[in-house]
């Protein structure tokens, strides 16, 4: 894509290159048009000096026939007297003048010559070279011949002479180049001007034309990703205000475990892998499809989904196919891998590009966040569209100030005994327009941001507010990076080290064990949290990596087994006998287990069979505003 | 710029041979026109045109007077050895001026003019072709 602008300049000079063209030829054209009068013009002169001397020779001499003229001319002093006579129209630009007769062989031959040089002989033979020497005594009408071949020539003038309405012999006037040379180098500078102007446009144009070729390769340079060949983000930029949504489906698409591939082979064998992921994502799309890389291992996809709607998911599902069954072999390694896939089909629908992006990387991150290796669709309701087309990080910014952050309440139950042991609590935004806002709407939105500390320091205020005054139990999500937050460690150990009943009913469930880095900081904070009586739960345990040793050594008492083994577990045999498994460590650990996502009687049911402690999810008790009351679970 | 300037140049001299390589190809047509007794055996007192005339290959130059049967000259000063030799001119008053000369080819105000004296090539068995009768002249005027 060459700018507007380019071609512009490109067109412009077009233009003034066929202007020039058009002068040029013009002034050739009024070249002509000079030469034609000035010929005209000098024809006219010398055709009535010729009439003259014609009526003087054929009517003073009685002359009837070319054997008169000859016998008239053929005595030297009539000649030399004819030749002054004649001679008196020689110019500098009228070069010969002489008179001449067809002989009865059909030659001609002069019979009188004024020329000052290279003069003739009387009865010379004159060969002729032009037909109009012959005509001119059947049309008996003045010739011109235009000369090209004779040096200093430019054109001869013939005229009849004519007795008794018959051509008797022929006066010629040869008119020389120097009227035209001098027309010419009049000319000549105004010529040379649009000469120079048009050779000077031209290599403008050239210079113009490579430069845009040279703009073409550095904008495939600019626009190219160096390791995969295809675009990079600074193509989004491109395309960014041009690009017509209604014409394309946005894909997010996400390596998994990439980074994990990147630690194990090391970067070399992680850019091989990019390079081949690449390679079967180009060849599962079509031309018209555009591929960007936009990030590390993460792909944005502009489906062209116009001829074509059912493509759009096909196309995911190739590509998810294809990357699953396509064996990576870089530098002696044969690696698996899978992608997920956040897709957004109308993404027209959106404020603008940005914010189907923001949906379609929400919708990757439900994908991994379920498991990867899968494509999510985003499903709009018009409802939905209205709440989430806002959701940005000013619009968590705004929840907090405007005091819409509230908490729901999820119960977490005893089903040996048949008692709540206690709540989950679970964040929730109202949006505007009273819509409540679940977390994974907008959570990843704030992730490592200030507005995110800030967010979970008004969950804790309003946590601790709400169980201040009331002896339930009550568990707190809370992330590693929220635990080295010092404003947040902070504010939990003031609110608490004074309470200890309100701490001796919180447990903080310590979510995404695998993205902790400093293991001995993370022991630190665990033990700032039990040194104030608070319990601690492993949140999500048996998904992604545990550090088992690390489990250990922080003394959790709680461990939640992820909900991902759980709701399958009455179908899932293995699924069983990980969950079991993890009971049993969680036992010889001293710790409690809870399930999450007990979506079923039959999910309840058959975990009835394990010697689990807590069950959690929907078939309980969805979350709620309040707290349930014991009486009012599995409604 | 030195492409521009070559092309000129290469102009001029174009321009200025032309008449000379006009001249070479008359007189080429001419002389194959002319048929002598003996094979023909052309030799020319101007230096170029001998070269341009033994480029063409189109007839038998030789590289001196004597060897040749037929010279054509363009000045008068030829070899007494020359003299009997059959004369072609290259200048009008060269006809009247060596009396054995047979033909002239000269430019008269710009244009070729081509004279075949009859008594002459009579007089030296100098047969013509048909093509050159338009050229025949009874006398020198």
């Amino acid at each position: 894509m060459v700018k507007k602008k380019e071609f512009l300049i490109l067109f412009l000079l077009l233009l003034f290159a066929g202007f020039f063209i058009y002068i040029y030829v013009y002034i050739k054209q009024t070249q002509e048009e000079i030469f034609t009068r000035i010929e005209n013009n000098k024809i006219q002169e010398i055709s009535y000096i010729f009439h003259n001397i014609e009526k003087n020779i054929i009517e003073e001499n009685n002359i009837n026939t070319t054997n008169d003229l000859i016998s008239l001319l053929s005595t030297q002093k009539i000649r030399k007297e004819y030749e002054q006579h004649i001679s008196l129209i020689s110019t500098p630009s009228i070069k010969y003048v002489y008179l001449l007769v067809k002989d009865e062989r059909g030659r001609f031959r002069y019979l009188l010559d004024a020329s000052q040089t290279d003069k003739a002989n009387f009865f010379e033979k004159f060969d002729v070279d032009n037909k109009k020497y012959n005509d001119i005594y059947i049309t008996k009408e003045k010739q011109v011949i235009r000369q090209k071949n004779i040096e200093n020539l430019f054109l001869t003038f013939l005229y009849p002479i004519k007795s008794n309405g018959k051509v008797i012999a022929i006066l010629s006037a040869d008119i020389t180049t120097k009227i035209r040379n001098t027309v010419l180098e009049l000319i000549k500078p105004l010529e040379m001007f649009f000469v120079i102007l048009i050779i000077f446009i031209f290599l403008i144009m050239i210079i113009l034309v490579m430069q845009i070729f040279y703009y073409i390769l550095t904008r495939k340079k600019i626009f190219t990703d160096p390791l995969t060949q295809i675009f990079n983000r600074n193509y989004l930029n491109e395309i960014y205000p041009t690009i017509n949504l209604r014409n394309y489906s946005v894909a997010m698409l996400d390596l998994d475990k990439f980074k994990i591939i990147n630690d194990t082979y090391g970067h070399k064998t992680g850019d091989g892998i990019l390079y081949q992921s690449t390679q079967v994502i180009k060849n599962s799309i079509r031309d018209n499809d555009i591929l960007i890389r936009y990030g590390g291992e993460e792909f944005l996809l502009f489906i062209n989904s116009r001829s074509n709607d059912k493509y759009t998911l096909d196309v995911c599902q190739r590509i998810l196919e294809n990357i699953y069954n396509h064996t990576f072999s870089v530098e002696d390694n044969d690696i698996h891998m899978s992608v997920s896939i956040g897709l957004h089909k109308t993404p027209h629908l959106e404020k603008n590009l940005h914010e189907a992006l923001k949906i379609a990387d929400k919708m990757l991150y439900v994908a991994k966040s379920q498991g990867r290796n899968r494509v999510i669709e985003y499903n709009d309701t018009p409802k939905k569209e209205n709440t989430e087309k806002s959701i940005d990080i000013n619009f968590v910014k705004d929840a907090i100030s405007e005091n819409r952050v509230v908490c729901y309440y999820q119960p977490i139950y005893d089903f040996r005994n048949h008692i709540i042991l206690k709540y989950e609590a679970l964040v929730r935004i109202i949006d505007t327009q009273n819509n409540i806002i679940p977390p994974y709407q907008f959570l990843d939105l704030v992730k490592q941001t200030n507005v995110h500390y800030k967010l979970t320091q008004r969950i804790l205020s309003i946590i601790f507010n709400k169980f201040k005054n009331n002896n339930d139990k009550v568990s707190i999500n809370i992330n590693f990076s929220d635990l080295i937050n010092k404003d947040i460690m902070k504010k939990i150990i003031d609110s608490l080290k004074e309470d200890h009943n309100l701490a001796s009913r919180i447990t903080f469930e310590i979510l995404k064990s695998d993205e902790i880095q400093d293991i001995e900081l993370f022991k630190e904070k665990i033990k700032q949290l039990h040194s104030v009586g608070t319990k601690v739960s492993i949140d999500d345990f048996g998904s992604g990596y545990s550090n088992f040793r690390t489990i250990l050594d922080i003394e959790a008492n709680f461990l939640k087994i992820d909900g991902s083994l759980i709701k399958n577990i009455d179908k899932n045999e293995k699924d069983f006998k990980v969950v079991k498994s993890i009971i049993h460590f969680a036992k010889e650990s001293n710790m409690q287990t809870i399930a999450e996502y007990v979506h079923s009687k039959d999910v309840y049911d058959k975990l009835k069979e394990l010697e689990l402690d807590y069950m959690q999810g929907y078939y309980i008790s969805e979350p709620k505003e309040d707290l349930q009351a014991q009486n009012n679970l599995f409604a | 710029m030195k492409h521009i300037f070559f092309l000129i140049l290469l102009n001029i001299i174009l321009t200025a041979s032309d008449i000379n390589l006009h001249k070479v190809k008359i007189l080429e047509t001419i002389m194959q026109e002319v048929t002598l007794k003996t094979q023909k055996l052309i030799w020319s007192d101007n230096q170029d045109l001998l070269y341009k005339l033994k480029d063409g290959k189109k007839l038998n130059i030789v590289n001196n007077c004597e060897s040749a049967n037929l010279i054509i000259i363009e000045n008068s000063n030829i070899l007494k050895e020359c003299k009997n030799k059959k004369i072609f001119v290259l200048k009008y008053d060269l006809l009247a001026e060596i009396k054995t000369s047979f033909g002239a080819l000269f430019w008269k105000k710009g244009r070729p003019n081509i004279i075949i004296l009859e008594p002459r090539i009579n007089q030296q068995s100098i047969k013509i072709k048909d093509k050159l009768n338009p050229y025949l002249e009874d006398r020198i005027w």
